[in-house]
């Protein structure tokens, strides 16, 4: 009689192990509620990762965060840039089993730019032709430029080239929603007992401030190793990350700045830090004195020295900018100011210099006030901006008021200097847009300049994307030389994801879909 | 009887109309509308929005509105929870709120009284003031320290419960404790000092008198009389152990009302703020009214008949 070597006793264990990981539920922590889970209507970063896993667009990113096919398994456009004809895939289905194609596309961008459907990010998708006037009800939907060539061919036609269509896709306003069951069911078709979806996952339940559980939809063109998932709405980072270490949470998007010293020494392996697509930046109210004067606003960006606030005063990652358009955005090659390679002193120097020439000495110090909300660890980083203007004689004044006060307020006009935040994609224009004369009260600052607008404008026109950013980075040289925003950082997210997790990969947008991810 | 218990009623409903009708307006004075945040509306799209959510009537108009909707018991859409309306989102929550805020009641009743009992029997001892000592620490360390250091004893370090959410019967026994512990400490003192007073009464002096044994005295004769304070807290402390949760509810991840409540706040989502102040009202109101008919009951100075 042959003796078995023990070693098959250890495979049939692991074996077990990982059947019992298989059937666990992942828990994932995320930044809060979400508001809505109807795509048309979302308005949140919170909700797009999960509408992620629930929808299918047309385009999709992979695990690194590489943009690629979705529910189209390829796309052309046109020479001018304005057409672009996306082939579908032929093996789609809804999660009810019933088949899917251009088609429901096309009910879905109507659906999306449709006035009633009061969509709040409708203006994602006003590239496309008509769309704007669709949505101020000056056009019929049926006008939009969109159109099923046949059951697998759509096209979309742009009011303007828009090389970064792709991306635009995904976000869930360019997702398809299922035209049968909102014709059915109306506004209760979100409903977990009525959820029809194309993703990789179905809505299971939704307990309101509980968790949004998660199945695999097996009606997904791909298998997934996750069968079941939850996402729990862990909006207070201390509370995430006592339930991380309670073992509640499998990954969580975010814990307290204090502890990130404390997580490096004793789970290096479970963090994971990751830039974000973001700039945060003060902005300067520009009709209001004397913020008017460029040379005022020179002289207090002059000793604004972002590294500094981001390597030796929040210490939590963030990367220090150096001009509007993060360093993140590829294919890019901005303007960076010229005062960031000079020595301090004579920064200092030539700013005193600046406000002098405005007005402001020693007899007449200049004061303003810094509005700020709260981000964790907004007040740190106010103090020491306000620290590097006393270096002028400045006096600062910081003003704290909670988030839709803070920006209610900027949209009034009602600052004089201010923090303001973007968070955008990888697309230049995405941020530049933001200092546009007719950007709307989104230009907090409303700064304006007719030389800027038209070279973006310019660029707007152009459908080659060296061409294009090239334009796009002289409109923000212009732009900087007068100072409108002193560009700060890019956030870094830090997240503790469990060391079991496979396939969890850092991307500039933080969005992990739970199909790439298994035990 | 019933004229006091009807004139007591309309009261009651004037009372719960004044505070619809304050919260109303003030949630509408408050800076920052429910659609303002970081990112940009285009002029048409907030347009529509307004027009989804009727925001673009006159004020008085959606006053009259609202009260016409909350007389048919509809609380309306929320504004932000676009999925839910403000009743599925109350029947959601309310029972975590109940049960949390009940349990912590029967805790604070319990303990509160069992503690009080024992210091007031026996005034000035070392064990009454030792009682008493932890009951002036219990309430100066209000919920909001005390929770989450629970959470990080009981749930991070010892790992026996959960550090918070829903899901089994384990996830309710921190959170009423925490709710509890000052109410205990405010109940003790409360019994305490009022067990300790009714022991120099006449009565109990002539039950002493009479031989009768102390059990006796105390059940029959004793709290009666103590335990009307305590009665009479008993509204206000309902009431508070009912919006007290809304701490409790953020520290421990609870999906009660109190945590709607917040998010609600801070989003200025109005009609789910008014929701949740309907019912916190309507709950107030409640529990005043039935301790007003209790302690009437109760002691037979309060004639209720006039």
């Amino acid at each position: 009689m042959q003796i078995r070597p023990p070693i098959n006793l250890t495979i049939l264990l692991a074996a077990l192990i990982g059947a019992a990981a298989q059937a666990e539920t992942l828990l994932l922590g995320n930044a809060g509620e979400p508001q809505t889970l109807d795509p048309h209507r979302y308005n949140l970063r919170l909700e797009e990762t999960i509408l992620t896993d629930l929808f299918l667009g047309l385009t999709a990113m992979d695990a690194e965060g590489n943009i690629g096919p979705g529910a189209a398994e390829s796309w052309q456009v046109s020479e001018d840039g304005l057409t672009w004809t996306f082939s579908m895939r032929r093996d789609l289905l809804w999660s009810d089993g019933r088949p899917l194609n251009a088609h429901d596309f096309v009910y879905a961008f109507r659906r999306l730019l449709d006035p009633a459907t009061a969509a709040s990010l409708a203006y994602f998708m006003y590239p496309l032709k008509n769309a704007q006037a669709v949505n101020a009800s000056a056009l019929p939907p049926d006008a939009l430029g969109v159109e099923a060539e046949d059951d697998h061919t759509l096209l979309l036609t742009l009011e303007e080239p828009y090389p970064h269509l792709p991306e635009r896709l995904l976000y869930p306003t360019g997702f398809a929603v299922p035209g049968h069951v909102i014709e059915d069911k109306g506004d209760e078709w979100v409903k977990a007992q009525n959820w029809v979806s194309n993703g990789a996952y179905v809505l299971e339940e939704w307990r309101p401030q509980a968790h949004v559980a998660l199945s695999a939809n097996p009606h997904f063109h791909e298998p997934v190793a996750i069968q079941k998932a939850r996402y729990l709405p862990l909006a207070n980072e201390q509370n995430a990350y006592n339930r991380y270490r309670a073992g509640e949470a499998h990954a969580i998007g975010g814990f307290p700045a204090n502890e990130l010293e404390h997580v490096r020494e004793t789970m290096p392996e479970q963090l994971r830090v990751s830039p974000l697509l973001s700039m945060i930046y003060l902005v300067f109210n520009t009709e209001r004195p004397p913020f008017d004067d460029p040379r005022v606003r020179e002289a207090l960006a002059l000793v604004v020295q972002p590294d500094v606030l981001t390597d030796k005063v929040q210490r939590t990652g963030n990367f220090a900018a150096r001009s509007f358009v993060p360093g993140l955005v590829s294919d890019y090659d901005g303007p960076v100011p010229g005062h960031h390679d000079q020595p301090m002193p004579e920064r200092v120097a030539r700013a005193r210099t600046l406000l002098e020439s405005a007005g402001y000495d020693a007899d007449n110090p200049l004061e303003v006030t810094l509005r700020y909300y709260d981000d964790g660890d907004g007040k740190r980083t106010n103090l020491a901006i306000a620290s590097f203007w006393r270096q002028l004689g400045v006096t600062t004044r910081l003003h704290h008021t909670e988030l839709k006060v803070h920006f209610s307020d900027l949209r009034q006009g009602d600052f004089e200097i201010a923090q303001a935040g973007w968070i955008g994609e990888n697309n230049p224009g995405h941020y530049l847009d933001l200092l546009v004369t007719d950007a709307g009260n989104v230009n907090y600052g409303r700064y304006s300049n007719p030389e800027y607008d038209a070279l973006l404008n310019e660029a707007r026109k152009q459908a080659d994307i060296g061409i294009r950013h090239q334009t796009m980075a002289e409109a923000e040289a212009v732009a900087l030389a007068e100072h409108p925003v002193i560009p700060l950082y890019s956030i870094a997210v830090k997240r503790l994801v469990h060391p079991g997790l496979r396939g969890w990969h850092e991307n500039h947008r933080d969005v992990h879909a739970i199909r790439y991810l298994a035990w | 009887m019933s004229r006091y218990l009807i004139t007591r009623a309309l009261v009651s409903m004037l009372t719960f109309w004044v505070i619809i009708s304050l919260v109303f307006f003030m949630v509408r004075a408050a800076p920052g509308g429910p659609f303002d945040g970081e990112r940009r509306l285009p002029p048409e799209v907030e347009a529509n929005l307004l027009a989804a959510y009727n925001l673009d009537q006159p004020l008085a108009r959606q006053y009259l509105d609202y009260l016409a909707m909350l007389a048919a018991g509809d609380l309306g859409p929320s504004f932000k929870q676009k999925d839910f309306s403000v009743n599925e989102l109350i029947s959601a929550g309310l029972p975590v709120s109940l049960g949390v805020g009940l349990a912590a009641l029967a805790i604070a009743l319990t303990f509160g009284i069992g503690i009080g009992l024992f210091a007031g029997l026996s005034p000035g001892t070392r064990t009454d003031q030792l009682l008493m000592g932890a009951a002036n620490l219990g309430l100066a360390l209000p919920s909001i320290v005390l929770a989450p250091l629970a959470v990080l004893l009981f749930a991070v370090w010892l790992g026996w419960l959960p550090a918070g959410g829903v899901g089994s019967p384990a996830h309710f026994v921190l959170p009423p404790i925490a709710l509890a512990l000052p109410f205990v400490a405010a109940i003790a003192r409360l019994t305490r000092g009022s067990v300790a007073e009714t022991l120099l009464e006449p009565h109990i002096m002539t039950a002493h008198a009479k031989g009768l044994p102390q059990r006796r005295i105390v059940i029959r004769h004793l709290l009666p009389t103590a335990l009307l304070p305590v009665l009479s807290f008993l509204g206000p402390a309902a009431a508070a152990l009912l919006t007290g949760s809304v701490v409790i509810e953020q520290v421990f991840e609870l999906p009660g009302i109190g945590r709607y409540f917040v998010q609600a706040a801070l989003n200025r989502d109005y009609t789910l703020v008014m929701g949740v102040v309907v019912v916190y009202a309507a709950f107030i109101l409640l529990f005043n009214l039935l301790v007003d008919l209790c302690y009437a009951r109760l002691d037979p100075r309060i004639r209720i008949d006039g």
